[in-house]
């Protein structure tokens, strides 16, 4: 087993968890800042000029209307920022406020919703609650329209506190409707959020020990400065970024870096990606790759620049349909992204892109120019170029063995001395990527 | 091309050439060669349908006979005319035709008020009480994981069983979340295959056989290493397996056409191309209603209904309707009452479903009273785990106590 010892190894980490891994090119620049520079950047992405990836999905001239135009705009971002962090962020707080077309029915009102979590990606919390609280998406998706004085409806009072804040076990039933209460009349214009002051109630209410004529914003107070959700926060965070099991103490850790500075978001990151705990081996290659991370990551990784229209599509396949989370509690995540279904369109996923869908059309790849210019000598030397850049070498190595052997013989299976021809040395080279790319480490980021 | 092949020489073959195929492989090579339509009368199975969001049961099983129901629901109540009936005080929802006439056949059991004790209304929580069985702590496994850990005699993969159990949907549930075997999720066949590269067709064997040698082999000491090696296994393994099983299925039966039509429909190609597992499970989700119930709700009940109702059809056409009972439970009931939005809160007990021709058809506890209430919800009167209690002593022929750890009557439906 390869132990990830250089600064390169953590920097690639790094990269693969705070961003959607990177291109070769983008993968020098970050090692020429070292790790600490590159975290640095990572964590300030408002310092770091992003207007390429805005001129370029300016260029696509995409109609917010259309959910498959919203997919796609989201995709490039991820493919092609260069704020990663920003948008990973951005990709965790649509996982945390799961809110889905499928209820809402309005693109461009989850469009607005996804420039606010974007917006506050690494920012204060508490601000971030208000606006979702005042979020028109929001407001359909968890049925506040419907929440008014004397006839509560519940529905966003309780997921506001079981799954945005302080967790279950919390809170007390009389917790929701008292909260419910606090929200009546946040409701929605088609366009904006609007406050209507005859359905809202403005009896006394009492939250978590907190008595007087509470409206929604005392809520997301409360709710923002409990060390519940400064506990709940820390360890989604960590479970998202570093490690599915992750010891208390650093749970803890984490979670005082959110009450120590206001509720900010970025100390928590800090302190998660600084840990002795995020640089161990005990975290490396530790997390199963979510559908985002494995589509995104192979563009980049394999500099793939034709991203099909239907990508979106890919990936909603292996179980994250973007804007379509499956529930208000998101994805799962961690092992729950791997079943038989999901691991077959993961596989097939990589025969796409390393196989030619039609005769008349390049590939998505060329194996043998990602090859060029490298001086491999042999077959062995092949299978170490690309399982050296597609995961960092981290197999076993009866699998280097066997794809060695796999390159090193004809297209009926027949042990070779040298490759007879170029079509012969195509089709290995495909089969060498599609196989490296179905093989377990590479679905671990 | 840009790599010359002249520098690119291949270097000790004799060496590296190992063979590295599991037991397995073999063993399953074996099992798909052997594939044949299944007769019936051999087997019990059980498919458990998961009605996501929280069924409002009251307007499932409608109280039509009470007062109280049309007081609590001024707006979304269904008068009784429109109710189809069950018996003098309650009867289904008009959406529930195929239901009804499954009732008529003495085909369906309606148990009533299905809960458990302190419920929670977290739809997370709850739901995954119903999957495990376990509503006083997390558990890891679900109740029907446990049955398939306790009848899996090492044999999994050989002759008798290849897939203990088959979830039909692209996501695992907890409930067949096990200790020792793996369950795998297939949404569908059509795209349910290991492709490769279709201009080298020819070098389709070597890649497979390439894969396989790999992914048996594949020792690394990583966390969800060994989760991948099976499930990657398992993945293409099932992708000829069901291929092969699907293909020897023929019907005339024809399901509606939406995602869970489709889903029965694979699961009766499944039972009756010979797969032979033991468990199906499969989802239908939406009954969150907290707002404009009516329509949302009774889409989903028409679908419940005619797909399954297509379902016992078509294996009584395979005169495999013998072998199969189905369970359809939700994670709970709504509020009595209804909201402001003509939608209804998360509540608690509600109706439990379970059909089939072995299935002793009728309707089976008091429906829930509507006036004595816990803070506005139905109070349970069933405990959920005497159905499943049923269902692992008198159908499947495990012990239940040993499952749901702990002692649970019985009901007379099966």
């Amino acid at each position: 087993m390869l132990t990830a010892s250089t600064e390169r190894n953590w920097i690639g980490h790094l990269l693969r968890r705070g961003g959607f891994g990177a291109t070769p090119e983008e993968m020098s620049r970050y090692d020429s800042l070292g790790y600490e520079g590159a975290l640095e950047e990572l964590l300030n992405p408002q310092r770091v000029d992003n207007s390429q990836l805005e001129d370029f999905v300016g260029q696509q001239q995409f109609d917010f209307t259309r959910i498959e135009d919203l997919k796609r705009w989201w995709l490039y971002r991820m493919a092609f920022t260069r704020r990663p962090l920003e948008e990973k962020m951005t990709l965790f707080w649509h996982g945390h406020f799961a809110t889905s077309f499928a209820k809402v029915r309005e693109p461009y009102s989850l469009y607005m919703q996804n420039l606010l979590m974007r917006k506050h990606a690494l920012g204060n919390f508490q601000e971030l609650l208000l606006g979702i609280s005042m979020d028109p998406a929001m407001i359909v998706w968890l049925d506040n329209q419907q929440n008014k004085k004397g006839k509560p409806n519940e529905n966003y009072a309780r997921e506001v506190m079981e799954l945005f804040t302080v967790g279950i076990g919390n809170y007390t039933e009389q917790d929701v409707k008292q909260a419910a209460r606090a929200f009546t009349g946040w409701q929605r214009t088609p366009a904006a959020f609007r406050f209507n002051r005859n359905q809202h109630d403005y009896g006394d209410k009492t939250l978590l020990g907190v008595s007087g004529d509470l409206n929604g914003d005392d809520v997301v107070r409360i709710l923002s400065r409990q060390p519940a959700t400064a506990r709940h926060l820390a360890l989604k965070l960590i479970k998202f970024f570093a490690l599915d099991d992750p010891d208390p103490a650093f749970v803890d850790r984490a979670a005082a870096a959110y009450l120590q500075t206001g509720y900010q978001i970025k100390p928590v990151l800090k302190t998660i990606f600084t840990s002795r705990e995020f640089m161990s081996e005990r975290c490396y290659h530790a997390k199963v790759k979510s559908p985002a991370e494995l589509v995104v990551g192979t563009l980049k990784t394999l500099q793939v620049t034709r991203l099909d229209g239907d990508l979106p599509t890919v990936m909603a396949r292996m179980g994250q349909s973007l804007f379509e989370p499956p529930n208000v509690k998101g994805w799962d995540g961690g092992p729950a992204w791997i079943s038989t279904d999901t691991m077959m369109e993961r596989f097939n996923f990589a025969a796409r892109i390393t196989g030619q869908k039609f005769n008349d059309l390049e590939g998505y790849i060329s194996p043998s120019e990602l090859a060029a210019g490298q001086r491999l000598k042999d077959a062995g030397e092949m299978v170490d170029y690309f399982l050296s850049m597609l995961v960092e070498g981290d197999v076993p190595p009866s699998t280097r063995q066997r794809l060695t052997a796999y390159v090193s013989s004809d297209l009926a299976g027949r042990p070779l001395a040298a490759i007879p021809d170029d079509t012969t040395l195509d089709a290995k080279l495909r089969g060498l990527v599609h196989l490296i790319m179905t093989l377990p480490t590479y679905q671990l980021a | 091309m840009n790599v010359s092949r002249r520098n690119f020489l291949t270097s000790g073959l004799g060496v590296l050439g190992v063979v590295l195929s599991g037991p397995q492989i073999f063993a399953l090579a074996a099992q798909a060669a052997s594939i044949a339509p299944r007769a019936g009368g051999k087997e019990r199975i059980l498919v458990v349908v998961q009605m996501g969001g929280g069924n409002d049961g009251l307007n499932t099983v409608i109280p039509c006979g009470m007062g109280a129901y049309y007081q609590a629901r001024p707006q979304l109540a269904i008068q009784p005319e429109q109710v189809l009936p069950l018996t003098g005080q309650i009867g289904l929802h008009p959406s529930m035709s195929g239901f009804a006439d499954l009732c008529k056949q003495g085909k369906l059991a309606v148990i009533q008020a299905v809960g458990y004790p302190n419920p929670n209304r977290s739809h997370f929580r709850s739901m995954e009480i119903w999957q495990t069985a376990q509503p006083d702590r997390i558990a890891d496994t679900g109740w029907l994981g446990r049955y398939l850990d306790l009848a899996d005699t090492g044999t999994a993969g050989g002759a008798e069983h290849l897939f203990p159990a088959v979830n039909a949907g692209p996501l695992l549930p907890k409930t067949l979340s096990a200790s020792k075997v793996i369950v795998p999720s297939v949404a569908g066949v059509a795209d349910f295959r290991f492709r490769t590269d279709p201009r080298y067709a020819d070098d389709r064997n070597a890649q497979v056989a390439a894969f396989t040698d790999i992914y048996s082999s594949f020792d690394l000491q990583r966390p969800h290493v060994d989760l991948l090696r099976k499930v990657g296994l398992d993945a293409r393994e099932a992708s000829d397996f069901l291929t092969r099983s699907v293909r020897s299925y023929k019907g005339t039966v024809a399901y509606p056409g939406n995602s869970f039509g489709d889903g029965m429909k694979f699961i009766a190609q499944m039972i009756a191309g010979g797969v032979n597992s033991r468990i199906y499970s499969i989802g239908l989700d939406s009954f969150d209603t907290h707002a404009n119930q009516s329509r949302k709700q009774g889409t989903l009940l028409k679908q419940l209904s005619d797909g399954l109702a297509a379902f016992q059809k078509d294996l009584e056409a395979h005169q495999l309707d013998r072998d199969v009972i189905v369970l359809c439970f939700s994670e709970f009931g709504r509020r009595v009452s209804e909201n402001a939005g003509r939608g209804t809160d998360h509540g608690t007990a509600g109706p439990v479903f379970v059909l089939g021709s072995p299935v002793k058809g009728g309707v089976y506890g008091d429906h829930p009273s509507l006036t004595d209430l816990d803070a506005g919800d139905l109070k349970f009167k069933i405990d959920f785990r005497t159905v499943y209690a049923t269902i692992l002593d008198r159908w499947l022929g495990a012990d239940s106590r040993q499952i749901l750890g702990g002692n649970f009557d019985s009901l007379a439906f099966v």
